[in-house]
């Protein structure tokens, strides 16, 4: 075993590398917000809904929380094409992303909207608080307590997950690694620097997150 | 669409290539068997050692910590990558399927250790003075006083887990690991149509997953702390 580890031609490419991962950032910021959006839907669908939409919003969360993102990516990106639909390969991993991040978070904010129950709100009510104060006081701080840890959790997840965006050609920040690394011949130390890179985006978003929560829901997220 | 389905699917559903799925979910099942079982061995060692208080652990607890940190806060492909490039030239002969598990466990390990260390961590701390104060030994408290309790707070998260994990090994298909990700790839490869190919790996991926993450849910309603 006689490798001599040569960081610096890596180290080069690092401004490059830092644009994949802002990519990376995006990509998991689409698939939280948008996953967000249908999972609301999905959740009040499985709480509030009525027989069918209720049924229709379970399986949905069956069927993909119990198959791996890959797949469904992969059925997106090579079926679709069959109906006449062709999509991109970012576009591709970001619907696929969203419909999966939306069958998780649906379970995640059904917990929350299950948190607040019609006894408290009437409580405040006959208390005399304002619909505003209600929302402030007694909905949200109920809801930010059961869901924000694992939200945060799932974002953190999701940034991980994004890189399965470069087995389709996305030049996110593993699809750049795996660009230099052909071309510099220098895999070790390039999947170690970009492991680093990752450690670094998780670490800053999830004390970020903490952070935001304490002071903004006072809810308390372990981030180590 | 759906005349060139029918006009495949007997051609798809063929014994060679139902027999070709099966060996590729048995490695599916293979990787996650082999690295949660490790990873349930392993993850419980660290736990345990992060747990302890006692100063000579102190610098393998520094090494546990950010062993744990390190492989949480990477993506499962990068772990991939990173593994394959450091055994491939020491141990050149290693098969893909070794290499796949071999991450798969390294990853496992850490979420699992995790998952064990909020398990124990369940149990008050008051307990295990009395049981100091009763002369219980180190081994003695944790396998009568902090394990027995333990279980029911680890047991649904780590079923959880595991669910999470048969998904996981579908990243090993970019190796080149014939699991089930990747004989649907070779399927489609082979000319059967996209539909085809894939919708069958996600039943099967289904088939596999489904009953575990019922199970997880039952244990969870089932061990929920009374």
């Amino acid at each position: 075993m006689n490798y001599t580890f040569q960081f610096s031609e890596v180290l080069d490419e690092l401004p490059y590398l830092l644009g994949g991962a802002g990519v990376t950032l995006q990509i998991a910021f689409v698939a939280f917000w948008g996953g967000a959006i249908i999972g609301l839907i999905g959740a009040l669908a499985k709480v509030y809904g009525g027989k069918a939409s209720k049924r229709i919003a379970s399986s949905y969360v069956t069927i993909l929380t119990n198959t791996p993102a890959l797949v469904q990516i992969f059925l997106l990106y090579y079926a679709l094409p069959d109906l006449g639909v062709l999509l991109d390969p970012l576009t591709a991993v970001m619907i696929g992303l969203v419909l999966n991040s939306g069958a998780y978070l649906t379970e995640i904010l059904r917990a929350g909207v299950i948190s607040v129950r019609l006894s408290e709100i009437e409580a405040a009510t006959t208390l005399g608080m304002s619909r505003l104060q209600i929302v402030r006081y007694v909905i949200l701080p109920h809801i930010a307590k059961t869901i924000y840890a694992p939200l945060s959790n799932f974002f953190v997840w999701l940034v991980l997950g994004s890189s399965l965006a470069a087995l389709f050609g996305v030049e996110e920040l593993t699809g750049r690694a795996i660009n230099i690394s052909t071309a510099n011949l220098r895999s070790i130390e390039t999947f170690t620097v970009v492991a680093g890179i990752y450690i670094l985006l998780t670490v800053i978003a999830s004390t970020s997150l903490a952070m935001l929560g304490r002071w903004m829901f006072r809810v308390k997220v372990r981030v180590f | 669409m759906l005349e060139r389905l029918i006009e495949e699917a007997p051609l798809f559903f063929n014994y060679h290539n139902l027999v070709f799925i099966g060996q590729a979910m048995a490695r599916t099942l293979g990787m996650t068997v082999i690295g949660c079982s490790v990873g349930f061995v392993l993850g419980l060692s660290i736990a345990i050692i992060r747990q302890s208080a006692s100063r000579v652990l102190l610098p393998l607890r520094i090494v546990v910590i950010i062993y744990v940190e390190f492989f949480r806060r990477i993506p499962f492909l990068v772990v991939l990558f990173i593994v394959l490039f450091v055994i491939e030239p020491m141990m050149p002969g290693t098969s893909l399927f070794g290499i796949a598990t071999v991450s798969v466990c390294l990853l496992s390990t850490a979420f699992l250790s995790e998952i064990m260390r909020a398990g124990l961590e369940s149990v008050p701390k008051a307990q295990i003075e009395a049981a100091l104060a009763l002369n219980f030994n180190a081994l003695q408290t944790l396998t009568m006083v902090v394990l027995p309790q333990s279980w029911r707070v680890i047991l649904p998260p780590a079923a959880a887990f595991v669910v999470m994990f048969i998904k996981d090994t579908s990243l090993a298909s970019q190796l080149g690991v014939i699991e089930l990700t990747f004989a649907g790839k070779m399927l489609v490869n082979r000319g059967f149509s996209p539909v085809l190919g894939f919708g069958a790996i996600l039943v099967c991926y289904f088939a596999l997953s489904y009953p575990l993450s019922r199970f997880a849910a039952y244990l969870e309603k089932r061990l929920a702390t009374s």
